[in-house]
This record gives C-alpha cells, sequence and structure tokens, in this order.
C-alpha cells in the first residue's frame, strides 16, 4: 500500500508541475492587463491589453497602414496607435487584445500585433473536466484492487484450485 | 483457468503501460499546454483539441474493445472476457462522456454554440446512450451467464448501428442546416502534431491500462463473492 | 419441421391468440388515438406548419405505439412458460425469431393502417393518391422497428425493468428508423419527386436488411440455454 501511495504523490507532483509551467507559460504569453493598470503602472517592457474600442474614435488611415483609437476597459481609456495586419477587422465597439509598449512621452499605445481575445477559461476547465474525474476513477479503482487482493489472500478456509494467480 | 492466466498476465503487464502511458501524457500536455503555440484563427483554445481528440478516438477504442470482447464472449462464453466488456463499457462511459463535454466546451468559443446536429456528436451521444443502456441492462439481470450473453448482443447490435446513425444525421443534417459552420478540415500543422500524437498513445495506453486494472477488479469481486458464497454454505452445511 | 413452417406456425398461433383476446392490437390501438388526440390539442395547425409537423408526428405516434406493442411481444411466452419450450425446441432459432418478426410487423402494420385514415381526417390531409407510396414507407420503417424491437424484447422481456429498459435500448438505435421514416414520409405528403426523398428509401430497407440479418444470427444467442 506503502509504493502505492507513493506512486500516486508522484503523479500529483508531475501534474502540478506541469500545471505550473503551464500557468508560467499563460503568464508570460497570454495574461492581458486592461487600458488603466498601463496607465497605473507605466513600464518600457511590452504589454498586452484588452479592452473595447471607443464607438466613434476609430480613424483608419490606409496610406500609413495605422489605426488611431481609443481603447476603454472597465474605468479608464488609453489612446492606441496600431500599425499592423487586418486593420480591416477593427470596428467600433470590438474587444480587442493588442501587444505594445505605453510611450509615455506621446501618451500613446503603439502596437505593432493584434492576439484574439483569450478565452483560456475554457481551456483550462476541458483540461480540468477531463483529467481530474479520470484521476479520480483510476486512483478508487487501483485502491480497490489492492484491497481485493489483500481481501482474498484473508480469506484462508477456502482457496480455490487456481491458486496460483494471487500472489 | 484461463481466467487465471488471463488475470495473471494483466497483472504482469499492467504496470508497463501505466508507466508509459505517464510518460506520453505528461509529454503531450507540456507539449500541449505549454511548447505549442496558439492557432492562427483559434487562438489560445485550439488546445482543447490536444485533450478532446484523443479523448473520442480513446472511447471509440474502448468500443471497439467491448465489440470485440462481446464476440470473443459468444464464441468462447469464458467469464473473463465478459469481466473485461464490463470493464470497457465502463470505462468507455467515462470516455464518452468527457468526450462529449471537452467538445461542447471547445464549440462555445469557436461556434459560439454548447451544441450542434453535427454527425459526430449525435453519433456520440448514441452511443452514450448505448454504453448506459448496457449497464443498465446487465444491472438487471440477476443470471451472471444470462447477463453476460445479454449484454454481448446489446453490444454487437450497437457496433452495427453506429455507422448508420452517423450517415441517417450526416444526410439528415445537410437537409436541415445548411453547413455554415463547418466541423471539418482543421488543417493540422507541424507544432499541433506532436501533442496530438503525445496525447492519443497516451491515452490508449491509459485506456489499456484503465481496462486491465477494471476487469482485475470485477473479476476479483465475483471471485470473493464466490468464495465467501461457498464459506456460507458451507457453515450452512455443517 | 421446416424452417418456414416454424415461421408459419409462429405467426399462426400469435395471430389465433391475438384473435381471441384482441389485448395486444387494442392496447396499441387506444394508445396511440390518445397520442393523436394530445397532439391535436398540443399544436394549433393551419395547412401548412401542419404539412410541417405532420411526419413527425405521425412517426411519434407509431413509434411510441411501437414501444407498447413490440415490449410487450413476448411477454405471453413467459407467462404461460413457454420460453423454456421455445430454447429447447429443436427448431431454427432463426426461424422463431423470424416468425415473431412477422407477427409484429403485421399487428404494428395493421395498426397504423386503422390509425391513418384518423390522421387524415382529424388533420384534414389530402393523400388518396399517395396512399400507396405512404404504405411502402409505413411497411419499410415498421420492418426496421420490429427488427430491432423483437430482438430487444426477447432480450429484456425477463427483467425486473421490463417497461423501462425496453424502449431505453430501442429508441436510441432506431434513430435512423425515425430520421428516414419522418423524412421520406414528408416528401411522400408534399407530393415532391421520389428523386427528392428515394435515397432516404434506400436507408430505410437498407437498415431494415442489416438487422433483419443480424437479429436473425444473434437471436441464437438470447434462446440459448
Amino acid at each position: 500500500m506503502k509504493t502505492f501511495y507513493l506512486r500516486w504523490g508522484g503523479i500529483l507532483v508531475l501534474g502540478a508541475l506541469i500545471g505550473f509551467l503551464g500557468w508560467q507559460r499563460y503568464d508570460r504569453e497570454v495574461k492581458t492587463s486592461t487600458p488603466e493598470e498601463v496607465l497605473r503602472q507605466p513600464s518600457d517592457k511590452p504589454v498586452r491589453i484588452q479592452g473595447r474600442i471607443e464607438a466613434g474614435s476609430l480613424a483608419i488611415d490606409p496610406s500609413t497602414h495605422a489605426a488611431v483609437f481609443n481603447l476603454t476597459g472597465t474605468g479608464g481609456k488609453i489612446a492606441v496607435r496600431y500599425a499592423g495586419d487586418d486593420l480591416e477587422s477593427l470596428r467600433e465597439l470590438k474587444v480587442v487584445v493588442l501587444s505594445g509598449k505605453w510611450d509615455p512621452s506621446a501618451r500613446l499605445f503603439e502596437s505593432r500585433k493584434m492576439a484574439l481575445t483569450p478565452n483560456y477559461g475554457f481551456v483550462v476547465s476541458a483540461y480540468l473536466i477531463g483529467l481530474i474525474p479520470m484521476a479520480f476513477f483510476l486512483f478508487r479503482m487501483e485502491r480497490k484492487v489492492a484491497l481485493l487482493y489483500a481481501l482474498i489472500k484473508q480469506e484462508k478456509l477456502y482457496q480455490p484450485e487456481d491458486q496460483h494467480e494471487i500472489e | 483457468m484461463i481466467a487465471s492466466i488471463f488475470i495473471a498476465k494483466l497483472r504482469k503487464y499492467q504496470n508497463g503501460f501505466a508507466l508509459l502511458s505517464l510518460l506520453f501524457l505528461s509529454a503531450g500536455l507540456y507539449t500541449g499546454l505549454v511548447v505549442s503555440p496558439p492557432d492562427y484563427y483559434q487562438g489560445e483554445v485550439v488546445r482543447i483539441m490536444y485533450i478532446h481528440v484523443p479523448f473520442a478516438e480513446a472511447a471509440m477504442a474502448a468500443y471497439t474493445v467491448l465489440f470485440a470482447g462481446s464476440l470473443w464472449y459468444l464464441w468462447k462464453r469464458e467469464p473473463v472476457i465478459d469481466n473485461m466488456c464490463h470493464a470497457a463499457a465502463g470505462i468507455g462511459i467515462l470516455f464518452t462522456s468527457v468526450a462529449l463535454i471537452t467538445g461542447s466546451i471547445w464549440a462555445k468559443p469557436t461556434w459560439n454554440t454548447w451544441w450542434t446536429w453535427d454527425p459526430r456528436l449525435v453519433s456520440f451521444a448514441i452511443l452514450l446512450l448505448i454504453l448506459i443502456g448496457y449497464l443498465m441492462l446487465r444491472s438487471f439481470l440477476d443470471d451472471p451467464e444470462k447477463e453476460a450473453r445479454y449484454s454481448a448482443v446489446l453490444v454487437i447490435i450497437g457496433f452495427v448501428d453506429l455507422p448508420i446513425v452517423h450517415f441517417s444525421v450526416e444526410w439528415w443534417r445537410t437537409l436541415h442546416q445548411p453547413l455554415s459552420i463547418s466541423t471539418r478540415g482543421v488543417s493540422i500543422a507541424s507544432s499541433m502534431l506532436y501533442p496530438l500524437s503525445f496525447m492519443s498513445i497516451g491515452l490508449y495506453l491509459l485506456l489499456a491500462y484503465l481496462i486491465m486494472v477494471r476487469t482485475q477488479m470485477l473479476y476479483l469481486e465475483h471471485l470473493l463473492e464466490a468464495k465467501q458464497g461457498r464459506l456460507l454454505s458451507e457453515v450452512h452445511s455443517s | 419441421m421446416n424452417f418456414f413452417k416454424v415461421i408459419r406456425w409462429m405467426v399462426w398461433k400469435d395471430l389465433v391468440s391475438e384473435i381471441r383476446n384482441r389485448e395486444n392490437i387494442s392496447s396499441m390501438f387506444f394508445f396511440a388515438f390518445a397520442v393523436i388526440l394530445i397532439f391535436s390539442f398540443s399544436f394549433s395547425m393551419d395547412a401548412r406548419s401542419s404539412r410541417e409537423l405532420m411526419p413527425g408526428i405521425i412517426w411519434v405516434a407509431f413509434g411510441f405505439t411501437g414501444i407498447i406493442g413490440l415490449g410487450k411481444s413476448f411477454l405471453p411466452e413467459v407467462q404461460n412458460d413457454c420460453m423454456e419450450y421455445l430454447q429447447m425446441a429443436p427448431v431454427s432459432k432463426g426461424a422463431i425469431y423470424l416468425g415473431k418478426f412477422a407477427g409484429n410487423v403485421l399487428f404494428l402494420l395493421a395498426v397504423e393502417i386503422i390509425l391513418f385514415p384518423l390522421f387524415i381526417l382529424f388533420f384534414n390531409l389530402d393523400v388518396l393518391d399517395k396512399l400507396p407510396m405512404v404504405l411502402l414507407i409505413f411497411l419499410l420503417a415498421t420492418i426496421g422497428l420490429s427488427a430491432l424491437g423483437t430482438l430487444f424484447s426477447a432480450l429484456t422481456v425477463q427483467i425486473r425493468a421490463r417497461e423501462v429498459m425496453f424502449p431505453i435500448l430501442l429508441l436510441p438505435l432506431a434513430v435512423p428508423v425515425f430520421i428516414g421514416a419522418v423524412e421520406s414520409t414528408r416528401g411522400a405528403l408534399n407530393g415532391d419527386p421520389l428523386a427528392l426523398y428515394g435515397h432516404w428509401l434506400e436507408l430505410l430497407a437498407i437498415f431494415d436488411m442489416i438487422f433483419m440479418i443480424v437479429a436473425f444470427w444473434l437471436f441464437e444467442f438470447i434462446l440459448d440455454e
């Protein structure tokens, strides 16, 4: 029984490790800030912000391949200059994720890359629903098998003909 | 005698399957959740594919095992094979429900709907119903031999029926809902192939391992019951 | 006894007992009648929606009727302790199946043919020229339903929760029959050209053939002592 719990401890550690690595990657590549957070804590590092394009603020300039608009979050808003692919997909009131840098001198968020809105909750829930019941089911089953082997060994009053099957 | 050899074989090889499956699954999870890039069209949500598709494949494999086992049982009438079928059905229910639920979770962000009458979805729902019906039928039959025989018959009928269900729903759907959202043709980049194949192999191995363990469990339960029954009858007769 | 004689005797026996007590057909008939009545109250139908809904209503009614009738088809044998005799009889088990199956098709088809005029009456259908096609569809779908239903009836007749288990097993597997029957009935009632819905008839025919063969073969394992 001791090795059984040790094995499951190992699986748990492995799962936690993969979970941690996944979370790290999420933090590095997926997580988005709101416009307010960028305004409150300006940094030189590139960030991803998620917000809604403010109605009436979108102006696309085809000659320079750039768009200028305001991005609103829950409270504040931030002026954005976007020069990248898929300019035509920008719409007013659309929720977008932009990665770029905050330029404090021009008070403008410069972005060259647009990403899809991350719905990471779906991914996490799919994996949890897939793996946790499976692990739980297997754990219960393995424990029961170990218990049954032990129980059958105890039944000394009567041994079946085919005894060699049980270690 | 065959039963004891069969169970001994399962006990001998199961740890290998468990270890290999653990290796492949952790490689699959690592590549799927950490290494592989997001899809251009679907973004991060594409990662659900790495768990949904392998689960769906493994669910079908479970039903194939169940079908083969049922044929084998009807041919040889070996109770331990029936234990294997019983085990495969229970695990099949788990895999099929996970495939359906993760599919639903995947459908919501990509097609903006939790459920669509797609032939494959309907076939899986029917598969789930067949498996649940299978376990219910078993639970209502008292004589173990009859239980095994009848349920094997049900499995064979269901196995023949599923492709017909699939085709009829496909025809029906092209008639009633123009295929606005394509459920096919997610072209697979090589960076997606690694997590997908790791997870697939890992889940096939895990399926084998689960069936092995559950077969032993059911076999031992029956053995114990028989033993205790014999003990009781000895007590009564003495 | 040769194969076809067994089939004939099985059908004959069921027919005679049915004619004597009229239990099965009358319960099926009144049940279906009640279903039709409920449907006519549940949907307020004009001519257009009636054309849309009619095939579905017909096949829900016939499907439930089939469940009532088919589910009980082996009950008399169990109640009169005849199952053992059928098992021990030195004849082909497949012939027993085919006999039972043929009897079920006859009963179900009879109920459907009695009920269809009621549909015409209650829902103002205009079908006279389409009658042969409708009857062909009824025949094909009834064969498919009975092929599965007879087998499942034998499977579930001896268990405790027979009334529950029979539809749980039958309905999911009969999905192709229902789809095919509803679609082809819709085509036929609309007066579409056969080319538009002919493939549904093919589907029904293929389903019938496959499951008659599979059930014929599997029945041996059910009536096995």
